[in-house]
């Protein structure tokens, strides 16, 4: 691209900013990622969320999320980014991104059924739908009929076993709830569960709490965990534990920081590296030049300026990906009057310009709240788009939660659309080049 | 309580979402209960001290090493590092500042007292008997390694050579720090090469300590002097447009940003000397893009682990000595995500925190022993971090400056001199 020494700078590094580096440097691009801080993979539980509740009917969970989200979605939605993306480009994307994580060591599978949602136990014993998840949450499916024993440890926060099987066993699932001591674990008294599975790496530690495991579980039960399965040696903890306990043993996520996404985030920017991608954090850009028209190609983005401890630092390359993430990201930002704003490159916005537009009456709405689903306008391209539908930049992309015209959360399809909108961009990237 | 304005920083602290992604990648939080963990004692504790409280309500948090990686991976910008020291100073004035902290934090004068009679000085410091008592009446740690003082300090080697050394109509000004002017002139050495080998006339001003080491340990009012007197001494160079170069990543992370920020020193001189200070591989990298770095390497057939320290990652000018030294032939650099080596400045001479210290280091000091056998030298910017490297893998740990001027054949990194 243009005689740049970078071809592709991606600004983000959560879920939709690595896949779009992956995909743009698997493409044979020269590419850099530079973010803030780390993003969206430490929050989230891990998973591949596809689509998770219609907003017609907002307590059945969808059952086939890939048929709804380019059929019924696409027709009734036809801005929606699913609808934008299409079948082919979605499907090539969630198969790159499970080729990626087997690559990794950090396999993500699906429902028995495939194209089915899954539906796994959350920290307080709710069901979520997701449509794929790592290895260690699979054993969690709550359409598989064996019985669970859940496991916690006395003063490890945010896993309160007899809570999750309560709450499991009310809708008819067989659970049970065991606490375990503390240092079974570890000598510390307190800790995270990032530092309980990094523990875990150490196979003397693992040994203490499997010996602990056999004792406790019944025959034909599964064993439910904090994800504490290892954190750099994940692979080895679970296969460890399974084949000596001789039980299916799971991960049930918790509150961030996410241990799971901890896991793939540090694979993959290992991956990014030895593919010569540098991925630096604490990187912020703090503003932008562009250049006008010329050939008739519409204007471009010049250049981007980060942060540093004195003078900004430039960063040119041929073309951009805007992944900043929404309003948790930091992709958007906004004052008390209502107004928001993209950050870097002041991108038009879908979103009310006024707070009390925000928000519909409702608290708990299953329409949502109109603030969470405005963002960029994209094309099919994933360039952004002013009110006159024109492309704003010819050399920037935007994926992930800045895109117009979803709702991540209410949906649940922060992952999905992540995922696939990265991928979008940086094919739309590597074909301009 | 109170003298220090939390100007800067305030607003940032109602960006924290709780979301503990600081707490998670905290290296120290990681190996000891003594340290809760950066948003414990950061963004949370910091409710509790705002103007009429009467005690700062964390003491744990004088366990932070100052690392800075909570600041590194703070999605939302959250200055933890910056609310985490200034903590610490108030702390300080509630409780006062031992007296082995107030050493530590006057290394600079401590280093030029030994460099009076270096032999005598390194004798007098570097036995058993001396460092056990130190340890056990001054609570400084035994096992840190100390640094030697070298026989002549930097500037008379820059006197002595002074005929020798190119005259030329560019000119840069060089900021050495402490540690090059009295333990480690070669640094200073080959620094002064690679800045001939391009060309340019190295000026070397007067100047004295960053003062970090009194940031540190929390001496808030002596550091807002040395801070002034290196306004003093090197703003006229700035104002004059000449770059003002640093090896020392720590020191000139301290000139640009540190000092000012936390000493509220944000006059005119200061911002005229932070755009002018540069960290000399940021400054070759600039060289590089304008098409005027030296190229005529030659090959250093070796494998060399890399660690970017903590505050030279805190500069977020991303890693321009790994950029200029990947340009070197058949080098093999290997570069270490390890997020701290643990010693941090002068936390490893802390008896008390010596072994948090080694602990934290396990992490590189690890990734050190698996890149083989055939590795003989390790590299990192920061000196402090260089001796505790060394100390935790018997290895050599050398600056990149070290390594560029010697692919430029100009010094011999086993005699740390020039050739």
């Amino acid at each position: 691209m243009s005689g740049h020494s970078i071809d592709l700078l991606v600004i983000g590094a959560g879920w939709s900013g690595l896949m779009a580096a992956y995909t743009a440097a698997n493409a044979g691009l020269k590419v850099q990622v530079i973010a803030k801080g780390l993003g969206s993979m430490h929050w989230a539980a891990g998973s591949i969320d596809l689509f998770g509740y219609a907003p017609d009917a907002p307590d059945t969970p969808i059952h086939r999320p890939l048929e709804y989200v380019t059929g019924k979605l696409a027709k009734e939605q036809p801005q929606h980014p699913y609808a934008l993306l299409g079948k082919d480009r979605l499907v090539a994307a969630l198969d790159s991104f499970v080729a990626l994580t087997h690559e990794l060591g950090l396999s993500y599978g699906g429902a028995a059924q495939p194209g089915e949602n899954l539906m796994l136990p959350t920290a307080v014993g709710a069901a979520r739908p997701t449509y794929l998840a790592p290895q260690a949450q699979l054993g969690g499916d709550l359409g598989r009929s064996e019985p669970m024993v859940i496991v916690g440890f006395e003063g490890l926060r945010d896993f309160y076993p007899q809570l999750i099987a309560e709450n499991l066993a009310k809708q008819g699932i067989q659970a049970r709830a065991v606490l375990l001591p503390f240092d079974v674990l570890t000598d510390r008294r307190d800790s995270n569960t990032v530092q309980q599975a990094h523990g875990m790496d150490d196979p003397a530690r693992r040994s203490r709490l499997i010996s602990e495991l056999k004792k406790l579980a019944k025959t034909g039960e599964r064993i439910g965990l904090p994800p504490i399965l290892g954190l750099d040696d994940h692979a080895a903890v679970l296969f460890d534990m399974q084949s000596q306990t001789g039980a299916t043993v799971f991960e049930i996520a918790t509150l961030p920081p996410s241990v799971p996404g901890m896991r793939l985030f540090k694979a993959w920017r290992n991956r990014l590296n030895k593919m010569g991608v540098r991925v630096d954090s604490n990187m912020e850009v703090v503003s932008a030049q562009s250049e006008p028209s010329s050939n008739g190609a519409g204007p471009s983005v010049h250049l981007v300026e980060s942060a540093t401890s004195a003078r900004p630092m430039k960063h040119r390359a041929g073309g951009y990906v805007l992944a900043t993430g929404g309003i948790m990201g930091g992709g958007f930002n906004s004052d008390h009057e209502g107004h928001v704003w993209e950050t870097i490159f002041d991108l038009p916005l879908t979103t009310p310009q006024a707070r009390s537009e925000w928000f519909n009456p409702v608290f708990i709405n299953p329409a949502g709240h109109p603030v969470f689903s405005g963002g960029v306008a994209v094309n099919e391209a994933m360039q952004p788009l002013d009110g006159d539908g024109e492309v704003v930049y010819s050399n920037l992309w935007v994926a992930g939660d800045l895109l117009a015209h979803d709702n991540p959360i209410l949906q649940r399809s922060l992952e999905g659309t992540a995922i696939a909108t990265g991928f979008a961009a940086a094919k739309a990237a590597a074909a301009a080049s | 309580m109170h003298t220090e304005s939390w100007q800067s920083v305030g607003p940032t602290l109602d960006e924290c979402i709780k979301c503990n992604i600081c707490a998670s990648y905290c290296p120290v939080a990681a190996v000891t209960d003594l340290f809760p963990g950066p948003k414990f004692v950061g963004p949370q504790a910091q409710r509790f001290r705002e103007n009429g409280q009467p005690h700062s309500p964390d003491h744990s948090v004088d366990y932070c090493s100052g690392c800075r990686v909570c600041n590194e991976v703070c999605p939302t910008g959250v200055r933890i590092t910056e609310i985490n020291t200034r903590a610490r100073a108030e702390l300080a004035e509630e409780h006062g500042i031992p007296l082995r902290n107030r050493m530590l934090g006057r290394n600079d004068v401590l280093a030029k007292l030994g460099s009076i009679v270096p032999g005598l000085a390194n004798f007098g410091l570097h036995n058993g008997l001396s460092r056990t008592l130190a340890d056990s009446v001054m609570g400084i740690s035994k096992g840190a390694k100390l640094p030697r003082w070298a026989n002549d300090t930097f500037a008379k080697w820059m006197k002595k050579t002074a005929e020798q050394r190119l005259k030329s109509d560019k000119k840069v000004v060089y900021y050495h720090g402490c540690s090059t002017m009295y333990y480690e002139p070669f640094i200073g050495k080959a620094t002064v090469a690679v800045f001939e080998h391009h060309g340019y006339e190295v000026i070397v001003p007067e100047q004295g300590c960053c003062g970090l080491p009194l940031l540190n340990n929390a001496e808030f009012p002596e550091a807002r002097k040395y801070h002034q007197r290196n306004l003093d001494w090197l703003t006229p160079y700035a104002r004059q447009g000449y770059p003002i170069v640093g090896t020392s990543s720590s020191c000139t992370l301290t000139l640009k940003e540190e000092a000012p920020e936390m000493l509220d020193m944000h006059g005119p001189e200061a911002h005229e000397l932070t755009m002018a200070v540069w960290d000399i591989f940021e400054w070759l990298r600039e060289l590089q893009e304008s098409g005027q770095l030296q190229t005529d390497f030659r090959p250093l057939p070796m494998v060399l682990p890399y660690h970017s320290p903590c505050q030279y990652r805190a500069h977020r000018i991303g890693s321009p000595s790994l950029e200029i030294m990947s340009l070197i032939p058949e080098l093999d650099i290997r570069e270490s995500h390890a997020r701290c080596c643990g010693g941090a400045g002068t936390y490893v001479y802390k008896k008390e925190k010596y072994q948090i210290a080694m602990d934290v280091g396990a992490e590189l000091f690890d990734f050190v022993k698996e890149q083989g056998a055939e590795v003989t030298m390790t590299s990192c910017n920061s000196e402090t971090c260089r001796w505790h490297i060394e100390t935790g893998t018997d290895l050599p740990c050398r600056h990149p400056i070290e390594i560029l001027a010697a692919a430029y054949g100009l010094y011999d990194l086993d005699t740390r001199d020039l050739v």
